[in-house]
């Protein structure tokens, strides 16, 4: 379906509001929207929501035989989905240049990056190697996919669980969960995206704009950071021309940023393997509030 | 045979030109810090100072300055004659292809109706409209109007405009036709060259006087006799040199280079060094002339 | 691939040049006569052509016409034999989309795009041998055939890539440096006001070299523009010395 253009009196209205500071949700220039993330029952299942922006990833394995020029490498795939459940914008069958755009930011955020150790991934070096897909789900499109899907691949990659495998000579012999239990996958580090949308040609700057904050840009930038303050992947798009201390500056911004995300990933994380440990229910279904009120009327039906 | 070379064996000769062009700029240079001139083509203002936007000759008239590069797609004036291809029937109009920044536009009321009548459009007429111009006919008309956008109107109000028949097309630079009183020319060879403003030139055999005035929309299909067709082709060869080498293309240049090149077979003047033995001859003749 | 030493104790590279010397560059404009522009581009033994079609009428989709702004349309292509092994889809891949998507953006933002409304402006690159920096050599080359087009745009726009070894940094790298897994950084700038234009990094790179880095490629920017800049300043005394320029 086309786009619903942004009305001119909107847009007015965003671009006078930024020029005051103000953002339309009271948020300040560098904040961010409330992050929640939720495990599901199996390993390697993740749901993070970003505001209103919802993203699942989930990661699985196969044995495949490596590519030819590296033979003793793992390979990990990553893919993103823009259903049209997300939004009516995004359409079912060929990509569209935004997803393509978020396919190829995630990839050389994630694999070139080396975040997760491929040479562990390998079982017999030249003919078997564990593929690692991963892949990336958009359920609801308000506003900064990449960092939601960025957050949700990398926390999905440190939440699954590989089944062990025994090497018999030619033999390979996969363990199922009961024999032996899965190992985690060897993740370095978690490399986290983050974006600035730029206004005034750049002379305003916003962390985590919103989906009417997207469509009035002038442009973006994507950094994505790990907490070790190395940058693994650097993007700026859009028709803006930028002076180097603008990246500089928002460089600074994105440390700050990724270490506070990457504090709440490890808390998620740590959550979710103690209530697996002590016996607690846990996956998607915990994560949903029992408590709210979802209707104003109610017929009981009456037990004969 | 086939005549088969090496690139790297073509001997390009360059012209020893003495000094570089003074006033010559690339896009984002400073023209000029003196606010009291007015923008022209080719320039923008940025932070008080004047810039150029393409790469060629600054020009100064008076207080307006403005760049001219080496090449463009045809900018359309009024009054200039235009060869152009339909490619679009539409609601009273004709979309025409003219090669320039935009598609040009041909209104129904402003081409002459066959037999020459002078009446009011129908609704009749618009239904027929296939029957006079179709998609894929060469056309040769003048620019009555530009519009605001950019795009031309053309009309085809003359007798000698309209659906170009039996003949050849070159395209060229549009800055390589000179501007001059009258595009049509009859050359004493025996054919007809239309040297089209924006840039393409359409060589025919001359016609007959009787049959000529019909309202251009009868396309005379008997067939060419082998001394015509010889004669258009020679002259397109010339046409082509003459771009080749940059040089202006006007009834006197493609006269003098066709003389010229009678020394030699038609298929041999396309051959780079007989070109240029060509134009070595043609240069002088025309400098004589004190063009 | 470890075991290769990127930049030795003498401070040289692998092909002998030093941290921030640039390729050879050897470019030719007006390559195509019946294209609007065209221009050929050799940095070091990356090779690209490129060509211009416009200013024009839309073509296809009617929808895609913009009303203040001209559409730009690129489209980036890599020849089958341009690698060392035979690539089999030469366009519609996932990286040459992103490598189209990011030469429409870089020349959006330079060409002044408000002149032109309602038209479209091709812009052709195709990849003739590829041995690393194949998106700078793209621009540059699109650059120039931008310029012989006589299509207006604010400055050139030029492009070089950097990339961080041993604690140094060093520009233009080719393919072998490029896979080796170090950092790569490209950037796209105006370079008579350093802007940046476009700015893409891969792999890992410390925050605090993130300056370094960036400041030797706006500086091997400056360096290309100096080529482009006297080729296009032959090209057009030579072009206008045959003309006669009276008029």
């Amino acid at each position: 379906m086309r786009e619903t253009p942004l009305s001119n009196c909107e847009r007015e209205f965003i671009r006078k509001a930024l020029g005051e500071r103000k953002r339309l949700d009271g948020r300040q220039a560098y904040d961010y929207r409330t992050l929640k993330i939720a495990f599901g029952y199996d390993r390697g299942c993740c749901r993070v929501d970003l505001g209103q922006t919802r993203v699942l990833a989930q990661v699985s394995c196969e044995i495949t035989s490596p590519k030819q020029q590296r033979p003793s490498d793992g390979v990990l795939f990553v893919n993103v989905e823009l259903s049209p459940m997300a939004s009516p914008v995004f359409e079912v069958g060929r990509m569209s240049d935004q997803g393509v755009e978020i396919n190829r930011i995630l990839e050389r955020c994630l694999k070139e990056s080396r975040c997760v150790d491929t040479e562990s991934l390998c079982i017999i070096a030249g003919e078997k190697v564990w593929q690692i897909r991963v892949d990336v789900h958009v359920m609801n499109h308000d506003g900064n996919l990449i960092d939601c899907s960025s957050i949700a691949a990398i926390t999905a990659l440190a939440h699954f669980r590989r089944p062990d495998v025994t090497v018999d000579g030619t033999d390979v012999i996969v363990h199922t969960i009961e024999e032996k239990d899965p190992l985690p996958l060897s993740v370095h580090h978690m490399p986290i995206c983050v974006s600035f949308s730029f206004y005034e040609q750049g002379k305003f700057l916003l962390v985590d704009p919103s989906d009417k904050e997207e469509k009035v840009m002038d442009g973006k930038m994507v950094i994505g950071m790990n907490k070790h303050r190395e940058i693994c992947s650097l993007q700026v798009t859009g028709q803006m021309l930028l002076l180097k201390d603008q990246v500089l500056r928002c460089s600074n911004i994105a440390v700050v940023k990724v270490t506070e995300i990457t504090e709440w990933i490890q808390k998620a994380l740590e959550n979710d393997r103690q209530a697996r440990s002590n016996g607690e229910r846990f996956g998607f279904r915990e994560a949903v509030v029992m408590d709210t009120v979802t209707t104003n009327q109610m017929n009981p039906e009456k037990l004969k | 045979m086939v005549d088969i070379r090496v690139v790297g064996a073509r001997d390009r000769q360059k012209q020893e030109f003495t000094e570089e062009i003074s006033n010559l700029v690339c896009p984002g240079d400073v023209i000029t810090t003196d606010t009291g001139f007015m923008r022209g083509h080719g320039t923008y203002m940025e932070d008080e100072k004047l810039h150029a936007s393409v790469a060629g000759v600054v020009e100064r008239v008076n207080k307006l300055i403005c760049v001219k590069p080496l090449k463009t797609r045809y900018n359309g004036e009024v009054g200039d004659v235009v060869i152009g291809r339909i490619i679009e029937v539409g609601q009273k109009r004709w979309k025409v292809d003219t090669r320039s920044k935009l598609d040009s536009i041909l209104m129904l009321s402003s081409v002459n109706l066959p037999g020459g009548e002078l009446r009011r459009r129908s609704e009749e007429d618009e239904k027929m409209m296939r029957n006079y111009l179709k998609e894929g006919d060469l056309i040769s008309a003048e620019v009555q109007s530009v519009f605001s956008d950019g795009a031309l109107s053309l009309h085809t109000r003359s007798l000698k405009y309209g659906k170009l028949a039996q003949g050849t097309i070159i395209q060229v630079s549009p800055s390589l036709i000179k501007r001059r009183k009258t595009h049509f020319h009859t050359l004493p060879c025996g054919a007809t060259i239309i040297l089209g403003n924006n840039g393409s030139v359409w060589i025919s055999a001359t016609m007959n006087e009787e049959t000529e005035q019909t309202g251009g929309y009868e396309q005379d299909l008997e067939p060419v006799s082998k001394g015509d067709r010889e004669v258009i082709a020679r002259l397109r060869n010339c046409v082509i040199a003459l771009s080749e080498h940059q040089m202006m293309l006007y009834d006197t240049s493609v006269l003098y280079s066709y003389e010229e090149s009678l020394r030699f077979n038609v298929k041999d003047i396309l051959k780079p060094e007989i070109m240029t033995e060509i134009i070595e001859n043609t240069q002088p003749r025309l400098e004589s002339l004190g063009t | 691939m470890a075991g290769v030493n990127l930049l030795s104790d003498q401070g040289y590279r692998i092909d002998g040049r030093k941290p921030n010397e640039l390729r050879r560059i050897q470019c030719k404009l007006g390559v195509f006569k019946q294209a609007d522009g065209s221009a050929y581009i050799e940095q070091g033994n990356t090779k690209v052509l490129a060509t211009v079609y416009g200013p024009h009428e839309i073509r296809g989709s009617r929808a895609k016409l913009l009303l203040d702004r001209v559409l730009v349309n690129c489209q980036y292509s890599m020849a089958t034999f341009s690698t060392g092994e035979r690539k089999r889809r030469p366009r519609g891949d996932r990286k040459s989309q992103e490598m189209t998507m990011h030469l429409k953006q870089t020349f959006d933002a330079a060409i002044m795009t408000n002149l032109y409304p309602r038209s479209q402006i091709d812009i052709f690159v195709e990849v003739l041998q590829s041995d690393g920096g194949n998106y700078c050599a793209s621009v540059n080359a699109a650059t120039l055939a931008l310029i012989d087009a006589g299509i207006p745009m604010k400055d050139f726009v030029c492009a070089c890539s950097a990339s961080f070894v041993n604690d140094n940094p060093i520009a233009d790298i080719n393919y072998l440096e490029e896979s080796s897994g170090g950092p790569e950084l490209i950037v796209a700038t105006l370079p008579k006001s350093d802007q940046i234009v476009f700015l893409e990094q891969n792999s890992r790179l410390h925050e605090d070299n993130l300056s370094k880095v960036i400041d030797l490629a706006v500086k091997s920017c400056k360096d290309v523009y100096t080529v482009l800049d006297q080729t296009v300043r032959d090209h057009v005394s030579e072009l206008s010395n045959s003309h006669g320029w009276d008029h």
